[in-house]
């Protein structure tokens, strides 16, 4: 079904995320293999001046595909209109093989370019630009992911049939059955995923507190890395958990249906688009949280080592605020149904 | 205030200044991206109105359709096929419909004609009340209800009859009893609505056989259950339920308005190329203006931040006029530039007003597909700009 402003504008938008990139690439290629710091060349100076741009363009990656995963979510959405079987984006997005894992490798691209940009902000800080060649190769690594993007998007779009009716005699029927494939995740327990959700928020607001208490006074850097670590990984379980909180939990008490499970209808104005702000506070937040450990192995270095220490201390509290808003907005219909019985 | 954002303010600031000291060229590439938006918007705003307005209509719309296909073309069913659906338990109503188009030689247009029994419909159906006047009554006296285009089209004056030719070509006279109510122009404007019998007596069909019947169902889940449950009864049937239609309806409009989106894309890309040469010929003040700002201190990433404020600004007045421009099209004109793209061509055209809807989810569509490629084409070309070398300056 490409012929619709929606695909088409997916298509036009990853055809540009890829030529961003693309070119960001070149650069990369150039960089590893001539890139000489010790050197005053005319194409040492000049390479430089590219850094800058591969920079840019990546910023601007991260942009667009940050407002693709949006648009991609409401496409689905007003795709499900027009596919059988399909009541919201959920329905649309599992009508066949791609759509959820296009939806994911679009979540992990947003992170990996914002990881690259962080390392670029670092390596930009030291006039030795220590990651230079890290961080090419690091952005050599995410063609791959745009392509793939690329391809399942292609794949997904390509293979939703539209359920119109054919000039044919024969009848053409829904599965008006299902309304919807069922949840996405059916089957996991609620109440031992809301333990898990609240049990690691804990975790990581105790771990948060811990890593800048600490950071006040001197403390070994192995104990500093080990909480940074620790910290990123409740993180990296709390975005999983989270997610599927909001699928089976939370969403039916913002739609106050207990049978609605759907973690993208929050999104729609019908509901305030508390969506829109849930999802923006943990992805911001589990981007820092988790960026807190991903710089880890460069905290060593003495050339940005004081730029890390600095960074961490701003991220981790930035993700912990960003944590708070999140719990809190995620739980309020949920604390509301509780506190007064339901509307 | 943190010193970024208080960077970025006196950047915005300074990118202000630079874009009015050039407001000739500015404006202009921003008429030009107005434009372009404007196209795109209007399309996204006539769809996205279309559609809302026949979802309106569609609720009118019976449940179920029945025809009877033969050679894969439409023919009149029996009237004794309704007997065979009796014991179908679901079904509220099945209401006989003569359902076809008459044209009418004076002025060249299409009008629907609609003969049926209206008091066999459901009490919940609209079309009875839509009626000012009288309703057809069920016999075969020439009572008619007439919709708004079709009364101006027929000039009949302060008349209440007029006739209306017979395959045979001898006259059927007809007498105005009522005529639809303006608010329903656009189910009704080329709408004829008369009893059954009027209809089979100006068609000339057989006592026995009608255009195709009409299903009304008690419980609305159930339209696919009945309807897969009639296909099978009735093998030589198509079977249309509304929720078939409605999603026709918005894979059409779709389809059309994705049509017409790459036929923009062409006029998109354009201006992207225009947006670039523009971005990329550096006049010599320009060079000696970026110079100055280097000699005085300025980053390569200061100036391409301003350049990153300057597009931002340019598109997003553009983007203000564009979809304003777009919005009063929609709904001062009725989209009229590219209605018939959308709606088909005919005589006559319900005289619709449509209202534009407009969500954030259309917004981002639009910006998307417009300020994105904008800010693409331009991000080259101001990094060229930003690393002019400061002897530039004194060159």
């Amino acid at each position: 079904m490409f012929l619709n402003p929606w695909s088409l504008n997916l298509t036009l938008c990853a055809v540009i995320v890829l030529f961003l990139v693309g070119t960001a690439a070149k650069t990369a290629v150039r960089v590893l293999l001539y890139w000489d710091p010790s050197s005053d060349s005319n194409r040492q100076i000049r390479l430089e001046a590219e850094t800058w741009l591969s920079a840019t363009l990546v910023e601007y990656a991260l942009l667009i595909q940050v407002l693709t995963l949006l648009l991609f979510v409401i496409a689905a959405d007003r795709f499900s209109q027009m596919i059988s079987g399909a009541m919201c984006a959920t329905g649309t997005l599992t009508a066949n093989a791609y759509g959820i894992p296009d939806l994911l490798i679009k979540l992990v691209g947003s992170f990996l370019y914002g990881f690259w940009i962080l390392f670029h902000r670092i390596d930009i800080s030291s006039e030795r630009y220590p990651l230079v060649r890290f961080k090419f190769i690091f952005l050599l690594g995410l063609v791959p992911v745009i392509l793939v993007d690329m391809v399942l998007q292609t794949l997904f779009l390509a293979n939703l049939k539209p359920d119109i009716i054919t000039s044919c005699c024969s009848v053409v029927f829904g599965d008006e059955g299902g309304g919807g494939r069922g949840n996405l995740l059916t089957g996991s327990d609620p109440q031992a995923t809301l333990i898990a959700f609240y049990g690691l928020a804990g975790a990581i607001i105790m771990t948060g507190i811990c890593f800048l208490w600490q950071t006040l006074g001197k403390v070994r850097r192995l104990v500093t890395g080990g909480l940074s670590g620790i910290f990123s990984l409740e993180w990296a379980g709390f975005l999983v958990v989270s997610l599927a909180a909001i699928t089976t939990v939370f969403s039916s008490y913002i739609y106050a249906m207990p049978y609605h499970h759907c973690p993208f209808c929050i999104i729609k104005s019908e509901y305030g688009c508390i969506g829109i702000f849930i999802y923006a506070a943990l992805l911001a937040g589990a981007f820092f949280g988790l960026s807190v450990g991903v710089v880890e192995p460069f905290a060593g270095m003495d050339d940005v080592a004081q730029t890390i220490r600095r960074y961490r201390r701003g991220a981790v509290l930035l993700s912990l605020v960003l944590l708070i808003i999140f719990t809190g907005l995620s739980s309020y219909h949920l604390l509301l149904y509780r506190l007064t019985g339901g509307a | 205030m943190t010193p970024i954002l208080e960077r970025h303010l006196n950047l915005l600031d300074y990118a202000l200044t630079s874009l009015w000291r050039r407001r000739l060229k500015n404006a202009g590439i921003m008429m030009v991206f107005a434009a372009v938006i404007f196209l795109v918007a209007s399309f996204q705003m006539l769809t996205r109105g279309l559609i809302d307005v026949s979802e309106k209509i569609l609720t009118e719309v019976p449940d179920i359709v029945i025809q009877k296909m033969s050679a894969g073309r439409q023919e009149a069913i029996p009237l004794d096929y309704r007997e065979r659906l009796d014991d179908i338990f679901g079904i509220l109503k099945v209401v006989p419909r003569i359902w076809g188009y008459y044209f009418d030689e004076t002025n060249g247009a299409n009008y629907t004609v609609m003969a049926l029994e209206l008091d066999a419909m459901p009490a919940s159906s609209q079309l009875g009340r839509a009626v000012i006047g009288e309703v057809p009554s069920n016999n075969l006296n020439g009572g008619i209800v007439l919709g708004q285009t079709v009364l101006g089209n027929l000039h009949l004056g302060g008349r209440r009859t007029f006739s209306l030719f017979r395959p045979d070509l001898s006259l059927k006279p007809l007498r105005v009893v009522g005529e639809f109510n303006p608010a329903t122009e656009i189910m009704t404007a080329d709408l004829i609505l008369m009893s059954l019998a009027d209809g089979r007596d100006l068609f000339d069909m057989p006592p026995e056989v009608v255009t195709d019947y009409c299903i009304y169902v008690a419980n609305p889940a159930e339209v696919g259950t009945i309807a897969r449950k009639i296909a099978a009864r009735l093998p030589d049937t198509r079977v249309l339920t509304k929720p078939q239609i409605q999603k026709t309806y918005q894979v059409i409009f779709g389809w059309r308005s994705g049509f017409a989106s790459i036929c923009l894309l062409t006029a998109l890309v354009a201006f992207a190329i225009l947006a670039w040469d523009k971005a990329s010929g550096l006049s010599p003040e320009e060079k000696r203006e970026i110079g100055i700002l280097k000699v005085i201190g300025w980053q390569t990433s200061d100036i391409l931040a301003l350049r990153f404020w300057e597009s931002l600004v340019v598109s997003g007045l553009a983007f203000l006029v564009g979809c304003l421009g777009a919005y009063g099209h929609v709904l001062f004109f009725s989209g009229s530039l590219f209605r018939p793209i959308l709606l088909g061509w005919s005589v006559i055209h319900p005289s619709l007003t449509i209202i534009p809807v407009i969500g954030g989810d259309d917004l981002l569509l639009i910006f998307t597909f417009t300020v994105v490629p904008y800010m693409a084409a331009t991000v080259i070309p101001a990094w060229r700009s930003s690393i002019v070398p400061p002897e530039a300056a004194i060159k």
